[in-house]
């Protein structure tokens, strides 16, 4: 049995407040000491302290190997704010002991755009990875976990050799998430699949005291892990699970160190990074028609495109779209793709989702949806107003007359 | 063997002296070592117990607890039902199930629609439909809405087999004092205190300072609990610089009244800080909205945004008008209508001729019920830029007519309302900002407008009401169990 930990980091370029006053005004959009106090905070609590203890998990046990994910903007970020986190990553990468995966560079939703966007997005992330780590990903992930057939063909485009996706039922129609599948629509795909339900045992309960398995130490979970059927277990999380979403005090560091250790003493568990788990033989092939998810109890694309906020947020994006291309400013067009992150669009979700709610204020660096719409659609608007400049041309919208 | 089965040995909680079962458990006792078979002084059993198939057999240590435990419950032991445990202050229901409140109020509507008046007939509606019935003191001599169940009685009105009040009514006729006002409100206080025929009255309920002194006395002369409810303080309505007369009056209230209600939790918070208000006996009850249809088939010329209000200082109508000032010239089919009246008026004219906005903004003086549900039908904005606003029911009729609302972070309505922006109330840049906002995106009016609307009716006057009668209830509750 294969264990297949994958850590994704991510900071987004959180936009600053941008009133409708402030059009024309040449204000940045983005707040970038709020942004880097945000992650000098995220370094002190979690990437150093979770960082030190992987790398000494490396080095106790020849056999602890996991995969990492690093957007571009997070990059960006740690280069400002904390390069040493950097430098722990790259130590992590030249040990050997884990794989790196691609993804698009801005965490963003390209893959609902007209093309070249998404294969552009990807392969500057992956020019990213080969500059700083000197590593090419063989595995690749899409934001949010997402994944859809059209995606598999995708990969299969850029001649990935696997895609990270959720194990949900809905898509798997009754096969088990513990094994190695082919996607159906490009066959030369992988697929390894996340086991939401260990994987959320850390995510998202290991600190509720209400839960029946508090307090969650590292044996008992190992054991659950020895005792699945299958050929490997999925555990994708969030990076900051250790020592950000669920703090220091809890104890998940210490679970964290814990771990490896554990795993070691069950003589059935095997760490294997995203790559090592390729070896193993598919059975069988996964369908999905329509975009999975790892959010929310549908993991739809709800928590991004479900309300008419975000899908009028996002459409007016992708309109821009046209007009920033044939600009051919770089400048302008960096600004258009960092508004392309993903974030910007969950900050606007209202409620429907019901108990998903909580996770997504928790999330969430404005007051309300509407603020965020609003905030948003400011700095489009801006960024409209800039690139019809370039191409000299009016406005062509009229206020809303309603 | 069952959990059911085994003995619940625990009802070590059982107040000495009650009557007292041990469950499905009976016959066990007898299994246990020095437990009486039969228990002492109390009646038999009523129904002989029927021992269990096999007796359980818990560890010696546990035994001899039990042992010890059953003895002591066995005193007084019967084999009835016993009475189901209540909590240390019950509320007495009984006590409320059919109340006789006395209301002492001020305006009430059709006349007067300010927040106190809407209130005041929605709770009288409320309770009626509850089956209360209400007795309404007012100085004012009406008309009055009329609501079945409820009894106005003013100064001068009728009232059979009693001497007539010697209450110089002209003031508050309207017409201003002949005599000086302090007298006149002397002779209110008396006058309510000295009503008859309330002697089955359960709770007096006050609204606001005027009623506050002779309310009290009229509620200690009946041996009632009184209750106050605060919808603006004389700090608000005088931003600082309240009347001596009537702050004294609203201390006197909030210090005397068994319980004072707030219609937020930021008014609760000034009672406290500015009138010694004991926090225990201060309760936050919000105003409500009744779910008023949007007329259909409104059809706007212009983007009407709308302030609606006293035209007073506290109000905030001039940064409504400085934000205007700002959006104005990029909306120039926006409108900016201001309803309502008061000593404000000629300079906030003075200041949108100043700022140059003459030409879009309106302004309309008083409305009536119909002409505002028109204006709220085609408003595409409601804004609240008051600086003080204990509530601001104005804010949540707005929302619940479907209307977007912008106000500000110090208004009461702020606390209930989620689907809002929430400005601060100097910030003209953000007042504007939010303006024009919600002016160019279609999809945030809407949205906002909807969630608004849920915001609005999710507690209704009944709710409001059902929370005012748990007030009285816990009252009539202290005085039939005092501490």
């Amino acid at each position: 049995m294969k264990l297949v930990l994958y850590l994704h980091l991510h900071q987004p370029w959180r936009l600053a407040r941008f009133r409708y006053m402030d059009l024309g005004s040449g204000r940045p959009y983005v707040d970038r000491e709020r942004n880097l106090a945000i992650f000098r905070g995220i370094a002190e609590r979690c990437y150093r302290p979770a960082l030190d203890r992987l790398i000494a998990a490396t080095e106790q046990h020849p056999g602890f190997r996991f995969s990492l994910s690093l957007t571009g903007t997070f990059v960006e970020q740690a280069e400002a704010a904390a390069p040493d986190v950097l430098d722990r990553i790259g130590r992590l990468v030249r040990s050997g002991h884990v794989a790196l995966v691609g993804e698009t560079y801005y965490h963003s939703l390209a893959f609902l755009l007209p093309p070249p966007e998404l294969t552009e997005e990807v392969a500057r992330h992956a020019q990213m990875l080969e500059d700083r780590f000197g590593r090419t990903a063989k595995v690749l992930r899409m934001t949010e976990l997402a994944f859809s057939d059209d995606l598999a063909r995708f990969a299969e485009s850029g001649k990935y050799s696997a895609m990270l996706a959720e194990g949900w039922e809905g898509m798997l129609g009754g096969q088990s998430p513990n094994h190695v599948y082919c996607a159906a629509s490009a066959p030369t795909v992988r697929l390894l699949l996340r086991n939401y339900r260990l994987s959320d045992d850390v995510g998202f309960r290991f600190s509720s005291k209400t839960w029946n398995e508090y307090p969650l130490l590292a044996e008992k979970y190992v054991r659950w892990l020895s005792s699945s059927p299958g050929d490997l277990i999925g555990l994708f999380l969030d990076f900051e699970t250790f020592g950000e979403h669920h703090h220091a005090d809890t104890g998940i560091l210490d679970f964290l160190s814990a771990l490896p250790a554990a795993a070691a003493r069950e003589r059935r568990l095997e760490w294997a990074t995203v790559e090592d788990a390729l070896d193993l033989d598919p059975v069988g092939t996964v369908s999905a028609p329509v975009t999975v998810s790892w959010a929310d109890e549908k993991r739809d694309l709800g928590a991004w495109l479900g309300n008419d906020l975000q899908r009028s947020a996002f459409e007016a994006a992708k309109k821009l779209g046209t007009l920033v291309r044939p600009a051919g400013d770089p400048g302008l067009l960096e600004e258009w793709r960092r508004m392309l992150t993903s974030d910007h669009f969950y900050y606007m979700y209202v409620s429907g989702h019901g108990a998903d709610a909580d996770v997504h204020r928790y999330f969430s660096s404005y007051g309300s949806p509407y603020d965020a719409y609003a905030n948003y659609m400011n700095a489009l608007t801006d960024l409209r107003r800039r690139t019809l400049a370039v191409l000299d041309r009016a406005e062509p919208e009229t206020p809303d007359p309603s | 063997m069952t959990d059911r089965e085994s003995p619940s040995l625990t009802p070590a909680k059982r107040p000495a002296g009650t009557a007292a079962t041990l469950g499905g458990s009976d016959g066990d006792r007898s299994e246990k070592p020095g437990t009486p078979a039969v228990p002492g002084p109390g009646p038999p059993p009523k129904t002989p117990p029927t021992p269990p198939e096999k007796p359980i057999a818990p560890p010696a240590a546990r035994q001899a607890r039990k042992a010890a435990e059953l003895e002591e419950l066995s005193k007084d032991l019967t084999w009835s039902r016993p009475p189901r445990r209540t909590p240390a202050a019950p509320l007495d229901f009984a006590a409320t199930r059919r109340m006789h409140i006395v209301l002492v109020g001020w305006e009430f509507p059709p006349h007067h629609s300010g927040g106190l008046g809407v209130h005041s007939l929605e709770l009288c509606r409320e309770l009626t439909r509850m089956g209360h019935r209400v007795t309404f003191l007012t100085p004012f001599t009406g008309p009055f809405t009329e609501v079945p169940g409820v009894e106005f009685r003013y100064p001068t009105g009728p009232e059979p087999g009693e001497p007539a009040a010697s209450y110089p009514d002209t003031y508050f006729a309207g017409e201003l004092a002949r005599g000086s006002s302090a007298e006149a409100i002397q002779g209110w206080d008396a006058w309510v205190e000295s009503r008859g025929g309330l002697a089955d009255a359960s709770v007096v309920h006050i609204h606001d300072w005027f009623g506050t002194v002779g309310g009290i006395a009229l509620a200690r002369r009946l041996g009632v609990p009184s209750v106050l409810t605060i919808h603006s303080t004389e700090y608000d309505r005088s931003l600082g610089h309240p009347g001596e007369a009537i702050r004294w009056r609203e201390e006197y209230g909030v210090r005397n009244a068994d319980i004072t209600i707030a219609v937020s939790q930021h008014l609760a918070r000034q009672l406290i800080d500015r009138y010694g208000a004991l926090p225990a006996r201060v309760r936050v009850i919000y105003n409500a909205v009744r779910p008023t249809p949007r007329l259909e088939g409104v059809e706007a010329a212009h983007r009407i945004v709308l302030c609606l209000g006293r035209l007073t200082a506290v109000k905030g109508i001039d940064t409504f008008l400085r934000a205007a000032a700002r959006v104005a010239p990029a909306f120039p089919d926006a409108l900016f209508v201001v309803a309502g009246q008061g000593p404000e008026y000629p300079r906030l004219i003075d200041l949108a001729v100043h700022l140059g906005i003459a030409d879009q903004v309106v302004f309309l003086g008083h409305v009536t019920e119909p002409e505002r549900l028109v204006l709220l039908a085609s408003a595409s904005v409601f804004v609240l830029p008051s600086v003080v606003e204990p509530f601001g029911i104005a804010a949540l009729e707005a929302m619940a007519a479907g209307v977007p609302v912008i106000l500000s972070k110090t208004s009461g309505v702020a606390e209930v309302a989620t689907n809002v922006f929430a400005v601060d109330f100097w910030d003209v840049e953000e007042f504007a900002s939010r303006i024009a906002e919600l002016l160019v995106y279609p999809v945030l009016r809407g949205t906002m407008g909807e969630g608004g609307r849920d915001d609005a009716l999710r507690e209704g006057w009944a709710e409001r009401t059902v929370q005012t009668v748990g007030v009285y209830a816990e009252l009539a509750t202290r005085a039939r169990h005092p501490r």
